[in-house]
C-alpha cells in the first residue's frame, strides 16, 4: 500500500497584516505591509515600553471565536493562545469540520511556539519585583506553559487524538506541519490540524532579541543591500492537514497537495547558521515531494533580513538549484508580517499556498537594492504574475534547526 | 486617594463579564457566577486601577459584592 496523500483543506492566520486568510492575501496581493512604529507599554510604565518599529496586531477580534465558544472563551489566554485558538477557528470552519459535532474526535493537533506565554510571565514577575506582591496568577504556569495553545485547541474543538506542542524557535510550526504530514501518510490520522502562533512583543522579550542585536532599528529588508535586521511580529497561522481521500470524499475545498518535507538539524551554533543543514534539508524535501529541482517553484523563504541568515540561505539557495534557480521565483514575506518566531513557518507556508494559487508572487518589501551576496531571482517591485507548479518553504530556525516543506498545485 | 464603589463595580463588571445593573451590594459573588478565577482577575485589575496591593488571604472573608468594595476602598483609604 502506498502512503496517503495529503491534502490542505483549511487555513487560517491573525498577524499584523489583519485577521482571516482573505484579508492577509490580500495586503500581500497588493504589496502592502504591516511594520509601524509600536510603543507597547507594560503597566503603564515608560521604563518598560516596547519603542520601535514592529509587526503588532492591534485589536484582535474574538468575535467568532466567541460566538462558538462564548463570551469568556478568551478571557484565560495568554495572547500566544488567543491567536492560535482565533486562527484556528477560521481554519476549522473553512474546512467545513466545525458543523457537526463530534466531527474531530478522531483528529489531531501538532502546534508549534517559540517562547509560550512571554506576557504572562512578565506579568507574573512584575507583580512580584515591581509591585512588592507575595503572591502570583494561579493560571500563570497553565498560561505560559509550552503547550498551553495545543491544550486550548483541543479543548475548544474537541480534538480528542494525539496532540502536543513542537518547539524549534522559529521552524517550530513548520516542523508541527512536517510531523503532521507523515502521521497522515502513515495512518495514524485522517485530520491533523497543525501550525503555530507566538506573542512576544513584550518587554521583556524585546529587549532579549535587542540584546542579540538580530533586530533592525529601521524594517525588514529580506537580501536587500543595508539589511540590519529582524523585525519582531506576532500572531498564528493554521492549517487543517487531512488524508487526501478522505478530503475528496467528504467534499472538501483542496487548496493544495502537502507533497513532502525535510529536515536537518546543523549541530553547530545556537545563533549561527552554518548552511550544509539547510541544503540538506531543501534537498531532502525535493525527494521526499518528489518533485524535480527543475521544475518551476515558488520558493518562500526564511528570509529575516539579518546580513548572516540572508547571506547563507541565498549560497544554500543557489548550491540546491543552481542553474536551475532561474526558473524560480523567490519571495520573503516577513518583510510584511515581520518575524511570527513559533507562527512564521506556517503563516509563511499559509501565505506561499495563496500564492501558489493566484499565481502571483507578493514582492520582498523595503528592497533597497542588490547585495551581490545574495543573487536570487526575487519578486520585488508590483506584484508578479508566477507560472510556479510548487510551492518551497524554508524555515531554518535558531540553534540550527531546519524544516523545508514542499507543496504541489491541485 | 479615594476611590467610589462605582469605580470598583466597572472594574468588576468587565472584568467578570457581569453586568454592572446586577452588582447590587448584598448579592453574593457565587450567584453572580464570579469564580475564584475570577476573583483574582478582578482583584489584579482593582490593584493596576487604584495603585494597591491586595494578598489572596485578605479575600477569604469576601462573599458579597458589598463586601469587595469595602475590603479595595479600605485599602484605598476611604
Amino acid at each position: 500500500m502506498s502512503a496517503a496523500r495529503v491534502a490542505v483543506t483549511g487555513l487560517g492566520c491573525v498577524s499584523a497584516l489583519g485577521q482571516g486568510a482573505a484579508a492577509t492575501w490580500a495586503k500581500l496581493a497588493a504589496g502592502q505591509g504591516g511594520i509601524r512604529p509600536v510603543m507597547r507599554g507594560f503597566r503603564d510604565d515608560p521604563r518598560y515600553t516596547v519603542d520601535g518599529p514592529a509587526a503588532a496586531i492591534e485589536g484582535l477580534d474574538g468575535a467568532a471565536l466567541e460566538a462558538y465558544a462564548g463570551k469568556r472563551v478568551l478571557l484565560q489566554m495568554d495572547p500566544v493562545a488567543a491567536f492560535a485558538a482565533v486562527a484556528t477557528h477560521e481554519a476549522l470552519l473553512d474546512a467545513g469540520l466545525l458543523e457537526t459535532p463530534g466531527q474531530l474526535a478522531d483528529a489531531s493537533v501538532i502546534y508549534g511556539s517559540a517562547s509560550g506565554g512571554n506576557l504572562t510571565i512578565e506579568e507574573a514577575y512584575g507583580r512580584i519585583f515591581l509591585k512588592g506582591a507575595s503572591s502570583i496568577h494561579p493560571l500563570t504556569i497553565p498560561k505560559y506553559m509550552g503547550s498551553a495553545s495545543v491544550s486550548q485547541l483541543s479543548m475548544l474543538f474537541g480534538i480528542k487524538g494525539l496532540a502536543f506542542a513542537t518547539s524549534s524557535a522559529c521552524a517550530s510550526s513548520a516542523h508541527a506541519i512536517g510531523e503532521a504530514m507523515h502521521m497522515i501518510r502513515a495512518g495514524r490520522a485522517q485530520i491533523v490540524v497543525a501550525g503555530g502562533s507566538d506573542a512576544s512583543i513584550s518587554f521583556g522579550s524585546w529587549l532579549g532579541w535587542k540584546a542579540l542585536q538580530a533586530m533592525s532599528p529601521q524594517t525588514c529588508r529580506p537580501f536587500s543591500a543595508g539589511r540590519n535586521g529582524m523585525i519582531l511580529g506576532e500572531g498564528a497561522a493554521t492549517l487543517v492537514l487531512e488524508d487526501m481521500d478522505h478530503a475528496i470524499a467528504r467534499g472538501a475545498t483542496i487548496y493544495a497537495e502537502l507533497a513532502g518535507a525535510g529536515a536537518s538539524s546543523d549541530a553547530f551554533h545556537l545563533t549561527q547558521p552554518d548552511g550544509e543543514g539547510a541544503v540538506k534539508a531543501m534537498r531532502q524535501a525535493h525527494a521526499d515531494a518528489g518533485v524535480a529541482l527543475g521544475t518551476p517553484a515558488l520558493i518562500s523563504t526564511h528570509g529575516t533580513g539579518t546580513p548572516v541568515n540572508d547571506k547563507m540561505e541565498a549560497e544554500a539557495i543557489g548550491q540546491v538549484y543552481g542553474d536551475a534557480l532561474a526558473r524560480h521565483r523567490v519571495i520573503a514575506t516577513k518583510s510584511a508580517h515581520g518575524h511570527l518566531l513559533g507562527g512564521a513557518g506556517a503563516i509563511e507556508f499559509l501565505v506561499g499556498l495563496q500564492a501558489l494559487r493566484a499565481g502571483l508572487a507578493p514582492p520582498v518589501l523595503n528592497y533597497l537594492g542588490p547585495d551581490p551576496e545574495c543573487d536570487l531571482p526575487l519578486a520585488l517591485g508590483a506584484p508578479q504574475p508566477i507560472a510556479a507548479e510548487v510551492l518551497v518553504s524554508n524555515s531554518f530556525a535558531f540553534g540550527g534547526l531546519n524544516s523545508v516543506l514542499i507543496a504541489r498545485r491541485v | 486617594m479615594a476611590v467610589s464603589a462605582d469605580d470598583i463595580l466597572d472594574v468588576v463588571a468587565q472584568e467578570a463579564l457581569v453586568d454592572k445593573a446586577k452588582l447590587l451590594p448584598d448579592e453574593t459573588l457565587e450567584s453572580l457566577g464570579i469564580a475564584s478565577l475570577d476573583i483574582i482577575n478582578i482583584v489584579f485589575a482593582l490593584e493596576d486601577r487604584f495603585g494597591v496591593v491586595l494578598e489572596q488571604s485578605e479575600f477569604e472573608g469576601v462573599h458579597t459584592v458589598d463586601d469587595l468594595v469595602k475590603l479595595i476602598q479600605g485599602k484605598t483609604g476611604e
